[in-house]
Formats: structure tokens, sequence, C-alpha cells
């Protein structure tokens, strides 16, 4: 079989800029058909951005696609999708208060009358959803439905669309172990009917399990293409993270080394909380009932559990952002009747998952960025009157510790990319000095050498015996750092691992409510 | 009969005062669907009011009057679409920006083509349409069916708008973009299209709504004609939860408290008429307690949509 | 030091090309009207320094429009928006003509205080309401605000008319307010009062307020993301009530000025249109509140030469206000322009 005959797609010399910034610069792709192949590289190394030129989002500079060998334009979604290509993108795009049918058919020409009819593209959809294993009802409402049917939803959208080739993009976040091998079983049947897949990741583990060809992307570059059989591992991480990184010595990639170090922990219970309960505030809320837990000074503990399951609402009670009952004691004291400024004024700090929603200031500058929490206190304020001169001065230090990639202080916050306000957010975290830390999902988006420069901060202060609850969806992060793991499922805690004992699958069955 | 005639007569003015509320809120309505908030009303009904008087007294016909008025609201929504959805400004100060230029632009207007007079020149008031056989029926007959073509309008209108955006596909797709935009956009619906089309149409509606009224009311533009209805009219789209057919029967609630605020300052009543006269507006502001606890608002409204916007790497 | 230079003609810039453009296109317009263009410019931009009376006269109506835009931009700056300023004005002059009305007997150092504190106090009262239902209900402040704005005229109407009306006069007025009540005047034959004063001392404390305070630093990050505010420890729901209210406070002010200082007395009308040209004053300065000033001045300079020109060349003074409005609109497209 000649390349042309097996080639389904062909993206070359492609270029995409926003402003000054080079997302993609000359990248090459191609994938061949029935092929699951796999596009690999840390977060911002432009995977998306090149998807989304792919699917009609973005209008790539220069650059040319083909598809069955013919060349084409890709001006909107609407003409990615006539060309049979299909995409699911990393937050899934749903009307939450519509049924999983009318997103599924959402644009969709109906019949010929413009009146809408449901019953003969419902049928469809529970032709394909029992077909490929993906089960679903087409009349649940969205809202009520939980994080693995909705993937569901979105992949229906492109095989109802009779797409030839799907796209996933990090498909896995939001699953347990479980769910993962179900969705690449039905990934591997679609592929046995005629489907090509480009299967977007930066979980080398998953790429390698899955994909029989693999491209690697590095800033914005294509940097390799090889079979999954031609390479090895460290080939791989070599291709993703570059020179940029002394992969020897990382945390991420020789956590050998520092074994020793992460096992510590001190003597000292500096947390313990009983008995928290948190009502729901709403439905999409999930209420805590009668959670218990410590932490040890030094200690760094994990609570694992797919998205929805209570992290956001135990997170925001223990900084009273919530209401919540129960009883916390921090270093000693009570704390249960404190307001937030005083959690925060007596040492501990919080970095919200959502950096956009609920950290970040976009009109505002750098420095009024770092100061919130703290701008009532030295050396910030002396309680009534700003200090103006200490801010810019303190500010300038926290930009250069942290490496903020920033015009100074008085840069306006807006203009920081993503892994520049999580390195903000730390920075204003960390600069308060806590002796206890909670984070959620501190890496999420974070490119390779962030990502490293998070743990090594968090390793950093453990020594000096900072505390951390660290929640996260990323069993890999949780294994590399925590002491012990802890696994949530709607609101309870219903396992805790020790270090040493860490299970990907026991604690995905725990994260399942299973176990 | 002469309590017949009061009640027919009393409800004749309450179909008569639906209308501004109805047609103004309609618009809002359409175009919040698609995530654009519209704020600058009372700016539009003061600008069609204006220009749709002036029209109609230069060509002499009423119906060339509403349809410039139609025009020039419609212009008005071009710029909100523009400056929202294509540059993607504030809404709520874009909106107040019409509201300036639309104020502005009608008082204006008139001065300069009427200038200042004592004897202020007038239109015609709106005819009424009676309707063949359904008009001839007894009492109801008179109330419903004897009436202006823009009151049979409003009803058309809601009960277009109902049909439109629940039962057809182009329905669903337009409440899509307000809920959900880049959902829409990534099936293929063209967001900029319906987000221009609403908002154009919509605000022509609230331009009606504005030459409605010296065209039924006073047969002449004043500078406090439209007297607050525009903001109003803001409030009932959220007391109709954003749905057409409840705005539609909010819209009587509305009607009735202004009907009876006129009636009791005409009629004599042991309130002093100053206070009669803050009905509407107290009122309302308790229906909003009620509007903002209960009711579902399109999720997108007010926000703009940016495809190229790279949200959180 | 340059880069201050520098960084003061940044800001500049993008407003004198908005006043050109704007000038450019009234000026189109009065040209195809018949006028004379050249000689409506002139009369807008300088009416104002022909006269010292005229000069004092823009500082008269300066007054008013600085409070009245302040009492926008302090909302505003925790994402707010008061559109109340006119209600808040008349019921803050309600209040104050009532206590020089009542008391008009009391010296000046006890009556005008009270005036003006009474002033301040009922324009609060008059904010606080809404700011109220926002904090209980969520209930948006722009339609609340703005509807109590019709009924405060139905309320002065009465108190103008029944409560404390001068049967004399034909419009609906009240009797003046006692001599002790009045603002006295800063230069002898003007009306120049010391209300100029008042207000410029106000503007001044607000920016410190904004600008270096930790409470105006908490008012400000609010205004930028109220989550993320509240997630600090900041108690935004109390703030935005806090800030609506102070900005009924400085709106009642500016109600009990014109009573104390202009007026001497409760006049239907004395809102003027005050409310508008304040709201388009503090969008144009984008609530900055060292830039406020120098906007209010600058429309109260269009203003003076608006009616000017309505008198002397018979163009409708609305011509200017579109003007107004059409810099609000060139500068927020300059914004634009300058992020690309």
């Amino acid at each position: 079989m000649t390349p042309s005959e097996s080639t389904l797609l062909e993206m070359r010399g492609v270029r995409k800029t926003f402003g000054s910034v080079v997302a993609l610069d000359n990248v090459t792709l191609s994938v061949k058909r029935g092929e699951i192949h796999g596009l690999l590289g840390g977060n911002g190394a432009g995977k998306t951005t090149l998807m989304n030129v792919l699917f009609g989002l973005y209008k790539a500079d220069t650059g040319e696609i083909a598809v069955d060998g013919r060349v084409t334009q890709v001006r909107s979604p609407r003409e990615a999708i006539e060309l049979g290509i299909g995409m699911v993108h990393q937050q899934f795009l749903q009307v939450n208060s519509f049924s999983a049918a009318e997103n599924i058919l959402l644009g969709t020409p109906l019949s010929n009358r413009p009146i809408l009819d449901l019953t003969l593209p419902k049928q469809k959809i529970r032709a394909l959803s029992e077909k490929f294993g993906l089960l679903l009802d087409p009349d649940a409402t969205l809202e009520s439905l939980p994080m693995g049917a909705r993937q569901r939803v979105e992949i229906l959208k492109a095989l109802y669309r009779d797409a030839k080739l799907l796209i996933l993009d990090e498909p896995t976040t939001m699953l347990t172990p479980q769910q993962v091998d179900s969705l690449f079983n039905s990934l591997r049947a679609m592929v046995k009917s005629g489907l090509s897949v480009i299967f977007i990741t930066h979980k080398l583990r998953e790429v390698l399990t899955l994909c029989e060809r693999i491209t690697v992307l590095r800033n914005g570059k294509s940097v390799m293409t090889l079979a999954r059989e031609e390479a090895t591992e460290d080939t791989f991480i070599k291709a993703m993270v570059g020179e940029e990184m002394n992969i020897g010595q990382s945390l991420l990639f020789a956590k050998s080394g520092y074994e020793a170090e992460i096992a510590q922990v001190g003597s000292k219970e500096l947390l313990k909380v009983d008995g928290l309960s948190v009502e729901a505030a709403s439905e999409e809320n999930q209420a805590i009932s009668d959670l218990s837990f410590s932490i040890r000074e030094g200690e760094i503990l994990g609570v694992a559990g797919v998205a929805g399951n209570g992290q956001h609402e135990l997170a925001e009670s223990l900084m009273r952002i919530r209401p919540c009952k129960g009883k916390v004691v921090f270093d000693g004291a009570e704390m249960t009747v404190l307001a937030t400024r005083d959690l925060l004024a007596r040492g501990i700090a919080y970095v919200p998952e959502n950096r956009w929603d609920d950290g970040l200031l976009p009109k505002a500058t750098v420095a009024q960025n770092l100061i919130l929490g703290s701008h009532r206190h030295l050396p910030y304020s002396n309680g009534l009157m700003l200090n103006l001169g200490a801010i810019l001065k303190r500010s300038q230090e926290l930009i250069d510790e942290f490496k903020i990639k920033t015009e100074g202080p008085q840069a306006l916050a807006a203009n920081l990319s993503g892994g520049n306000v999580q390195r903000m957010m730390l920075a204003r975290a960390f600069s308060q000095n806590p002796k206890l830390m909670i984070v959620h999902n501190p890496t999420q988006g974070l490119d390779i050498p962030s990502t490293e420069f998070v743990y090594n901060k968090l390793l950093e202060r453990k020594r000096t015996g900072m505390a951390t609850l660290l929640i996260s969806e990323n069993l890999d992060e949780l294994f590399l750092m925590c002491n012990r793991v802890a696994a949530i499922y709607r609101g309870r805690i219903v396992g805790v691992l020790e270090r040493g004992q860490f299970d990907a699958y026991r604690v995905g069955r725990m994260m399942s409510g299973l176990e | 009969m002469d309590q017949f005639d009061s009640f027919i007569g009393f409800a004749r003015l309450i179909l008569l005062a639906l209308v501004p509320y109805v047609l103004a809120s309609q618009g809002t309505m359409l175009s919040g669907r698609t995530g654009i908030f519209n704020v600058a009303q009372e700016g539009i009904m003061l600008l069609g009011a204006s220009v749709g008087f002036l029209v109609a007294l230069y060509t002499k016909s009423l119906l060339i009057g509403i349809i410039a008025a139609a025009v020039v609201g419609g212009l008005m929504g071009l710029a909100l679409a523009y400056f929202s959805s294509t540059l993607k400004m504030d809404q709520f100060v874009i909106g107040l920006a019409l509201f300036f230029i639309g104020l502005g632009a009608s008082s204006l207007a008139f001065k300069l083509v009427v200038g200042v007079t004592l004897q202020l020149p007038r239109v015609p008031t709106l005819s009424n349409l009676r309707i063949p056989l359904l008009g001839d029926i007894p009492i109801l007959g008179e109330i419903l069916f004897n009436q202006n073509a823009l009151v049979y309008f409003s009803v058309l209108i809601s009960i277009a708008l109902y049909y439109y955006l629940y039962k057809t596909s182009w329905g669903l797709e337009l409440r899509a973009v307000g809920e959900n935009p880049k959902s829409a956009d990534s099936l293929g619906v063209n967001v900029v299209l319906m987000q221009y089309a609403t908002t154009i149409i919509g605000s022509a509606l609230i331009g009606v709504a504005g030459a409605y009224l010296p065209m039924v009311y006073t047969g002449v533009f004043t500078q406090g004609i439209v007297q607050g209805r525009g903001w109003l009219a803001i409030a009932l789209t959220f007391f109709g939860g954003w749905r057409p057919q409840l705005i539609f029967l909010g819209a009587f609630f509305f009607a009735i408290v202004e009907v009876l605020s006129l009636r009791a300052q005409i009629v004599g009543s042991a309130i002093p008429y100053q206070f009669l006269r803050t009905l509407p507006y107290i009122t309302t502001i308790f229906v909003m307690i009620y509007a903002f606890r209960w009711t579902r608002v399109p999720a997108f409204l007010g926000l703009n949509y940016d495809r190229e916007k790279r949200s959180l790497s | 030091m340059k880069q201050t230079f520098i960084s003061i003609g940044n800001t500049l810039i993008p407003y004198l090309v908005a006043i050109a453009a704007s000038f450019l296109a009234a000026g189109l317009f009065i040209g195809v009207m018949g006028f004379d263009v050249l000689k409506a410019y002139e009369t807008i931009l300088f009416s104002s320094f022909r006269s010292p009376g005229a000069f004092t006269q823009t500082l008269v109506k300066f007054v008013p429009l600085l409070l009245q835009a302040l009492a926008f931009t302090i909302p505003l700056a925790a994402g707010k928006f008061n559109i109340g300023g006119e209600g808040q004005m008349i019921v803050g002059a309600i209040g104050a003509a009532g206590v020089g009305i009542v008391f008009a007997n009391q010296p000046v150092y006890l009556l005008l205080p009270l005036v003006l504190i009474a002033g301040i106090v009922f324009g609060a009262l008059w904010a606080a309401f809404p700011a109220w239902l926002l904090y209980r209900f969520g209930i948006n402040e722009i339609l609340t605000t703005v509807l109590l704005n019709f009924v405060s005229f139905s309320v002065i109407d009465y108190v103008a008319t029944e409560i404390w009306g001068d049967p004399a006069a034909g419009h609906p007025t009240t009797v003046p307010i006692g001599a002790g009540g009045e603002l006295p005047l800063l230069m002898e034959r003007t009306n120049l009062h010391a209300g100029f004063i008042i207000a410029v001392f106000i503007a001044v404390i607000v920016y410190i307020y904004t600008n270096h305070t930790s409470a105006g630093y908490e008012l400000i990050a609010t205004g930028a993301n109220a989550r993320a505010s509240r997630a600090y420890g900041i108690n935004v729901r109390s703030l935005f009530l806090l800030s609506l209210i102070l900005g009924g406070a400085v709106a009642g002010l500016s109600g009990a000025i014109e009573v104390a200082g202009v007026h001497h007395r409760l006049i239907e009308g004395l809102q003027s249109n005050f409310l508008l040209l304040g709201l388009i004053i503090g969008l144009i300065a984008k609530g900055n509140h060292i830039g406020v000033p120098f906007v209010a001045f600058f429309i109260a300079v269009l203003e003076i030469g608006a009616s000017s020109m309505q008198r002397t060349m018979s163009i409708p003074g609305e011509m200017v206000f579109i003007v107004e409005a059409l810099i609000l609109l060139f500068i927020l497209l300059s914004d634009l322009v300058r992020k690309k």
C-alpha cells in the first residue's frame, strides 16, 4: 500500500501566532487510515492549537491541510464536520439545560422540515451507542449526567455525524483507571469499524498503551513521529522535554533520587478535621458528610477523586468560603468559627483550581494580584494605608523568585499566560509563609518545566515543615508527591493508602465507590 | 350598561397599554437569548418615538412612520451587535452609550425639524381594525378584536417567537448560542449571524414600541413620552423568565398597573396623584424580587464569545 | 521623570483624538444644517473663558457634575452600576431643604452643616434600598436604581407642592431655606459658592480611599473579580452594599449643595441632566479617580458652551450632548485599538 492510499490526513507547514506568541511553527502531521495516532507533548506544546486549526476554530497563518489526498481549506467547524472530522474537546462543550439528544443533534439538518421532531434521530443515537458500547439515555438532561456519560455524549456527537476522523483532546483527565480502559476498548472498536483516531495527551503511558504511531510536539514544533515499537520511553521523554530540563535530576522523571525526602514526615499533628459536613448549595454541588482526617507537619496528604465528588466543597469549606459544620483544629487552636481572612492570617494558604474564575484579578496589575489576601498586613499595609513602595519592591522579588514572565509589577495581569498565572498564584500563596497549603489541581494545564517547578517548590517548603493538602485528579501527581493518598467519593473519604502501597487500580475502585 | 362600558373601556385600555411592554420586552429577550444583553431600550424607544413621529408627520402615513422607527431601532441594534459581538466590548457600557445617543438624537431631531413652537403639530391616532365575525362577539369582541394593528402584531409576534424558539431546530440552535456559544460554534452553528440577527430584529421591535407611544397616546413626540417603560421592559423580561409566552402574560401585569395608576389620577382618589404615579415603578421593584429568585437566565447573557480566545492553557 | 511624561502622553493622546473626531463629526452635521461651523466650535469650547462671570459659571456647573460622576464611579470600582444618582440627588435635596426650612432660624454654624449632612444621609438611604435588594435578593442594581429615579420625581413634586410649597411660584418650588443654611460665596458678585471647595475635597478623599487604602484595595479587587476576592477573605457582598451607599451619599450631597449654594430652596427640576453627564464623565474617565475631576471640568466647559451656542446661534444644545456621547464611544474604541 503506497503512503498516499493509506494516508487519511496530512497537515503540512502549519504556522499559527497569537499576537507575538508563536503557538505553532512549521508543524507536520500525518495520520493513516484506521490507525490510532497519538499526539504527545507537555501542556502548551501546541497540541490543542493544532487540532483547533484542523477543526476550523482557529485560522492558521500558513500551512496546508489535505484530507484523502485532496488539499482543502477548513474555515469553520461546519466545514470540518463536512469533511468527516469530529472533535471531543478537553472541556466538554455542552448546554447543561438541554437533553443529551438535543446536544448531539444541535446544528444537524433534521429531516426536511425545521420542526423539532427527535424520534428518528434518537433511534440512530441508540443504535450507535449500542454498537460502540457508549451507553447513554438520550432524554436525560446534561446537568444530571456524570462525567463519564457526558464524555460519551461528546463522542456520540462525532459518530452521529459519520465522522471518519475522531480527535480526542486529553480525554482521560476526568476518568478513573477503569473508565479509561473502557474508553480505550470503545476506541479500538471504532477503529476496527473504519474510523481513525487522533489521541492528544501528555501522559506517556497512555500513548504507549493505545497508539500505534506517535507524533511528539514541543514548543509548537513537531519534534518526531515514530511507531510505538521503534523507540523507548526515554526517547519520548527526551523529545517532549528537550534541553529545557535536566531529566536526570528532575523530580518528575528521576523520582527515585528524591524518595527519601518525599517520604519524610514530621511528628506534630498540624490539622485535624473531625466530622466535616457541608450542605450542597445547589444541584451541581456535592454535599460532604462526616469527613475526618488529619495532617502532620511536613506531610503531603493527597485527595484523589473524580471531579465533582466534593473536592471544591472540601477546599472551600476548610477555607470558610463555604459554610460547614464540624470541628477543625489547626496548630492547636479551634478554627471552626473563624472567617477566611483570619485563616489566611494564621497561616493557611489556598490555591484554587480555577485560576481565572477564582484566583485572578484580570484588570488589576500583577502587584495588586500578588497582595490579594495579605493586603491588610505588613509589609503591604499598616492595616489602613497601603505602602505602595513596599508593595512594588516585594512584588518584584516574587516575580524573580517564581520566574513569572511579565514586564513587571505594574503590568496588567490579564496579559499573563496560563503557566504564569499559576506561578503568580503560587507566589501569592507561598509569600504568606503558610504552615498549611491547600492546593487543588496545581499543575493542570502547565507545561513540563512549570510542573517541575511546582513540585520542587512544594518539596522545598515541605522540608521546612509546611504541610500540604493536595487535591488532584492526576494520580501520577499524587503518587509522586504524597505521603498518603485518600480517595473521596460522593463527599466521603472511602479509603486511605500509605506511600509504598500506592496502586492505581485500587484507588480507581475507591474513586468509583466500589471499595 | 354604564358598568359594561366602563369595564370594556378598562379592558381595552389594558390591551392598548400592553403593546409597548410586549414589543420592547420580546426584543430584549430575543437578543438576550444569544447572549447580547440590551440595556439601551429607553434610548431606542425615544429615538423610535421621535423618528417615527417625524416621519409620519412628513409622509402623512403612520405605517411609514412605524417602518422608519423599526429601521432606526434596527440600526441601533446593528451598532450594539457590532460593539458586543465583533468588538467584544462591555455590553452594559455600550448599552449606556447607546442610551445616551438615543436620548440626545431623539431630542435633537425633534428640535431641528419642529423647532420650538407653542402649537405642536400632531399625527392622527392609530386607527382600530375590526376583525370580521370575531369582532361581533358581545363584550369580548369589542375588547379583543377591535384593536389597532400593533395590538394584533404583539400577540402574533409572541406566538411566533414561542414556536420558533421551542418547536424548530433553528430555535434550538439560537437558544444554544445563549447557553454555550462555544458548543454551538463547534457544531457549525453560525453564532455571529444569530447574534446580529436577533439584536437587529430585537432592537427594531423596541423602536416600534417607542413609535407606538406618540401614535396611540399623545399624537406628538415629547421628551418624557417613554417615561421609564424601556427600563420596565427589562424587568418584564426577567419576570417572564426570558420566555416569550410568559413575557406576554407578564406584560398584562405591567399594563394593568399602568392603567390603574392613570385611571386613579384622572378619576381622583384620596391618595395624592404623585404617589399613584409611582405605582408602576414600585410594583416593578417588588416583581423583581420574585423574578431574580425564581427565573432562569441564559447562561451566557452579557458575556462576549471569542472563538479564538484561549481558555485554560 | 521622562517615563512619567511618556505615560501621561500615552494616556492623553486617545482622548485628544476622540475629542477631535467627535467635533469633526458634529461639525459636519452642523455645517450641513447651514450653521457656521467654526463659530460653533469657538462658542462651545471658549464660552467659559470669555469673561470672569462665565468662568465662575463653569465652576458652579462643575460641582454637581463632579459629584454625580463620583456617585457613579465609587460603586463602579466594585463592579456595580449606580444609575440612580438622579433620585439620590433629589432625595438628598429634599432632606437638605426640609432641614433648611424647618430649622430656618438656626445660626449658620449649626444649620449649614445640618443641611449638608441631611443631604448625605437622605441620598445614602435612597441608595440603600436598591443596595439591600442586591444584597438580600441578588437583584441587578441597574434596574432598581433607575426605577427609584422615577419615584423620586413624584416625591419632589409632592414635597414642593403640598408640604413646603411656595404658593406664589408657578412651578413646584418650596419656600426658601433659612439664611443660615446657605453656602457662603467664594467671590463677591458671582454665584461661585463654597460647594466648589467641598466638591474638590470629596474628590481628593475618594482618590485617597480607592488608591491608597487597604479598604479601597478591597473595593478594586472586588470589581476586578468578586469570586476571587471572596476566596481570599474579602467580604464582597458587604462591599457592594457599602459602595452603593457611599455613591448615594455623594449624590445626596450634590443635591444638598444645589439647594444650599445655588437655589436656596427646593425646586423641581434641580437635577437637570447632571446624572447623564455624570455617567458620561465617569465612563470617559474610565472610573479613574485622578481623571474624573479633569473630565468633569472639561464637560462643564462644553455644557456652558452648549447653552451659549443655543442662545446665540440657535443650534440646539443637544448637539453638544451627542458630541459628549461620541467622545465616550471613541474612547471605548481606542481601548480596543490599544489592545491590538
